[in-house]
């Protein structure tokens, strides 16, 4: 398997990686730069568990290989946040016990912020769409809604006031 | 061991269409395509190493564009769901195309996935599929030989098989721009709300004549109940000319009923299928005839 | 009763742990690694039920990077593991019995995940096929194949309480059903996986993998392998989820014995299907019941039998079908109980431990019946729920009196009236 040469933006830091085509951004992410805070749940895109955000966007790194990473700027959870100054989606998790074994955490949260950003007021049924994608085990999801909420509303005070109303 | 023109490293990602049906034509039988890989990654789970060469689409621009042009859109092969959802020019004239996009996987899915791969994937359950004849859409196949325009229903010819060639890319869908009294009305039946194959999908697309009383055409089109899209022409038949105030709708219900052959796999059973087909198509009749009637 | 001090219960405790999990700093199996670490894949059982009768290995071990394939052969003396009784083989030898998808006929050790996954689908395997055994009514019938050595029918444990005859005549109506529940998987969001090192020194293995109760794992492997248990050390990493389905021995000896052989660090993570296939489900259910009740609403009488389909090994079979026996009447007062429970062997995966343990199973069963009897009787089936529920005082089918703590109607009233439940149909 011969190895070609990539060079991606990860977490905001520009980084050279040599790997192969048959290796998945998952793959890469984990053993290749050893952020394990990206999980595999299940290596076929229904979990949501490898969520990454890419260029922006929100996508399964399970469903993507490697060498389509070129040039691309990712945010994994070790992103988000650090140990001194945690993200507000961070925090509201904690806050409202929407951790258990925190498998899915990670890519939830990714997920919420994602959310967030395009949708700062986001109600039930736009959070749940939010994280359509994000499957958890443990917590029956009320919590992580809860979370989400409480996120919402610290970071649209913090931004100022609440901003444009919902109905 | 046969020749090769072009040697093949492993990957490929070209800037530029006629590079890519360079590759393409060179590199016979040893390459796949790939798009957003949200289909294909799954199909080579655990086993990527069989693919010998890949042909990566993501940097030919051209293939990202939605375009107007006189009276028909082209939407480029790499366009994604996402993009297909938020678009305000296919939310204006495709309506139900948009809706479908929106129904498929989740969030991280249709940031991916792609109108060419769904099309070219030709699952029997691929959601773009029916909303894509009822909008009578023809498919852009190129090669280094020439262009061809297929209609969408020629395309198909099985599960997961259509008359793509080896050598051919799926560029564009040429859709044409539909008339100011034309509805729509998509319906996704699935076991969960998100993350699912469909188990029956139904695309109905309705143009109503100038005298805003009969219909001038329409298109039913289910997905998931045949090894290809189908439209019920039967329908058509009974639609045309007539005042859609006087149709029958639980005729029209049944007719879709006992013309569709639907099989018994995991997502659901014949019986099911044909049951629920009937009812979605009342409701899609109900669902058109309050959009006509509020923009009468 | 002494009052509790209210500095932890009843307050809002941030979790020990959560901070790590929101920054993706938690360990979990599969985020361990090592330098010289290797990669193992389990080669599985081609048929459900089946004599091994030849494996090949030649074009597994030529793949560039496989350093070793373990088969039965090269480890006679190790032992079969189990939870309760020790049926389960570690890899499935010459002329021995493949019995369901998930057996294990040979590691493959390699230097890279895809020369491991290539090596796996390059084993080649006959086999002498027997009848599969899908149906737990089928393993019980005199002339159905023994899956294991002894009847198929692994367990019966019986129930009795009061005269059921006595109850029975006490009864004006009587309904009698047959309910089957399904398999379920627990589906914990990560899969088995483990990392495993020998260290040659202290002759030490040292495992990291998910398991619910380190100890009775460490016996298991210690057993197996023959070896004293201080010789095995399991270090837990931050589990992702279990339910039940890591109690069962899964990564952990087939790691050991990669360990011991290549003298390196393996790592061994389960692809999901492998984890539906290979791991413990929750036991599907025949259960059988009838029921008697005056037609002042009360229940008289409770008979009961249930067939537990536990697959191809014991597991947790052994108390989960007999512990559903227990609960046949669920939360209701009933005077004259009797009962059988079976744990039955078939070719299907095995099935174990998944939270409410056949509990959760008898509930569709006794809650079905209560609807219908209320419904037989004309009574309001939260009415009649109320008029049978334990109170203290009350005692359970296996005759415990309960004491405290029974809360069964205050929660039918509390969910009635969440459900909006206004005495209606």
């Amino acid at each position: 398997m011969s190895k070609l040469m990539i060079e991606l933006t990860i977490n905001g830091k520009k980084r050279k990686v040599e790997t192969t085509a048959s290796t998945r951004l998952l793959d890469l992410i984990r053993d290749d730069l050893h952020l394990t805070g990206t999980k595999e749940g299940c290596g076929k895109g229904e979990c949501g568990a490898c969520t990454v955000i890419m260029n922006g966007e929100l996508v399964a790194s399970c469903l993507v290989l490697a060498l389509q990473a070129d040039g691309a700027v990712i945010t994994t959870i070790e992103g988000v946040g650090d140990d001194k100054c945690l993200d507000p989606v961070q925090e509201a998790f904690i806050e409202t016990g929407a951790v258990q074994c925190g498998f899915c955490t990670p890519g939830m949260i990714l997920a919420a912020k994602k959310l967030l950003e395009e949708n700062p007021h986001p109600d039930e049924e736009e959070i749940k769409r939010g994280i359509s994608g994000n499957l958890c085990r443990c917590t029956g999801y009320q919590k992580i809604f809860d979370a989400i909420r409480l996120a919402a509303d610290r970071l649209s005070s913090r931004n100022g006031g609440r901003g444009e109303e919902d109905a | 061991m046969h020749q090769r023109t072009v040697p093949c490293q492993g990957y490929f990602a070209p800037q530029k269409i006629e590079d890519a049906l360079e590759i393409l034509s060179g590199c016979r039988g040893e390459i796949k395509v790939i798009a957003g890989g949200t289909d294909l990654l799954i199909q080579y789970y655990d086993r990527l190493y069989e693919v010998g060469t890949w042909l990566d689409l993501k940097n030919i621009k051209e293939l990202k564009d939605i375009r107007i042009n006189k009276n028909q859109m082209e939407i480029g092969a790499m366009v994604t769901h996402t993009q297909l959802e938020k678009s305000e020019d296919i939310k204006k004239y495709f309506p139900i195309l948009s809706q479908a996009a929106a129904d498929i996987g989740s969030p991280q899915i249709r940031n991916r996935g792609t109108i060419g791969g769904n099309i070219v994937n030709a699952s029997p359950a691929g959601d773009l599929l029916a909303p894509l004849m009822a909008y009578d859409a023809q498919f852009k196949l190129l090669s280094t030989q020439g262009e061809r325009i297929v209609p969408a229903e020629e395309f198909f010819i099985g599960p997961k098989k259509t008359i793509l060639e080896q050598a051919q890319l799926l560029t564009g869908i040429i859709l044409p721009l539909p008339f100011e009294r034309t509805f729509g009305c998509w319906i996704k039946i699935g076991k969960r709300k998100a993350l699912i194959i469909s188990t029956i999908t139904l695309a109905l697309v309705a143009e109503m004549a100038e005298d805003n009383k009969t219909v001038k055409d329409v298109r039913t089109c289910l997905g998931s109940v045949a090894p290809t899209p189908i439209e019920v022409k039967e329908v058509r038949e009974k639609m045309i000319g007539k005042n859609f105030s006087q149709l029958d709708f639980n005729q029209l219900g049944q007719i879709v009923e006992d013309k569709i052959f639907p099989i018994d796999d995991i997502r659901g059973t014949r019986e099911y299928r044909k049951d629920v087909a009937k009812n979605i198509m009342i409701n899609a009749l109900e669902e058109i005839g309050s959009a006509w009637r509020s923009h009468k | 009763m002494k009052k509790m001090p209210k500095r932890y219960v009843g307050r809002n405790i941030l979790k020990v742990d959560a901070q790590e999990k929101v920054t993706g700093k938690a360990i979990y199996p599969d985020d361990i690694y090592f330098d010289d670490m290797l990669y193992l894949k389990i080669k599985r059982a081609t048929h459900p039920h089946a004599y091994l009768r030849r494996i090949d290995i030649n074009k597994a071990q030529k793949v560039p990077g496989v350093v070793k394939v373990i088969t039965a052969a090269d480890i006679p003396e190790v032992r079969n593991f189990g939870l309760i009784i020790k049926d389960q083989p570690v890899l499935i030898g010459i002329g021995q019995k493949m019995r369901y998808m998930g057996d294990a006929l040979a590691i493959i050790i390699a230097e890279n995940k895809e020369a491991a996954s290539q090596a796996v689908n390059l084993i080649e395997v006959e086999v002498e096929e027997l009848e599969i055994i899908s149906d737990p009514l089928r393993a019980m019938e005199k002339d159905a194949p023994l899956i294991h050595k002894d009847s198929n029918i692994l367990a019966t444990h019986y129930l009795e309480k009061g005269d059921i005859k006595k109850g029975f005549a006490q009864a004006d109506v009587v309904v009698e059903n047959e309910y089957k529940t399904s398999f379920l998987d627990q589906v914990p969001l990560q899969v088995e996986a483990g990392v495993g090192i020998y260290d040659e020194e202290s002759e030490v293995i040292k495992l990291w993998a998910a398991t619910q109760w380190l100890h009775d794992t460490q016996a298991d492997i210690a057993q197996s392998l023959g070896f004293p248990k201080e010789k095995i050390r399991i270090i837990q990493p931050v589990i992702g989820g279990a339910f039940g389905k890591k109690e069962d021995i899964s990564v952990h000896i087939h790691l050991a014995l990669a360990a011991m052989e290549t003298k390196r660090p393996v790592k061994l993570t389960y692809t999901r299907e492998e984890s539906m296939i290979a791991q413990s489900k929750r036991h599907p259910l025949i259960i059988r019941m009838k029921t008697g009740v005056t037609k002042k609403g009360y229940l008289t009488a409770c008979q009961v039998e249930v067939i537990g389909d536990t697959g191809a090994y014991a597991s947790s079979g052994l108390a989960v079908v007999h512990k559903g026996m227990y609960h046949c009447t669920g939360p209701y007062n009933v005077d004259n109980v009797k009962g059988v429970a079976y744990t039955v062997y078939t070719n299907n995966t095995y099935c174990g431990a998944m939270r409410g343990f056949g509990a959760t199973q008898m509930a569709f069963a006794y809650e079905s019946h209560m609807d219908i009897l209320a419904q037989q009787l004309g009574f309001d089936p939260v009415q009649f729920r109320m008029q049978n529920a334990y109170g203290i005082g009350s005692s359970t089918p296996n005759r415990q009196i309960l004491t405290r703590s029974v809360g069964v109607k205050e929660t039918i009233k509390e969910a009635a009236y969440l459900a909006g439940w206004k005495g209606e149909r």
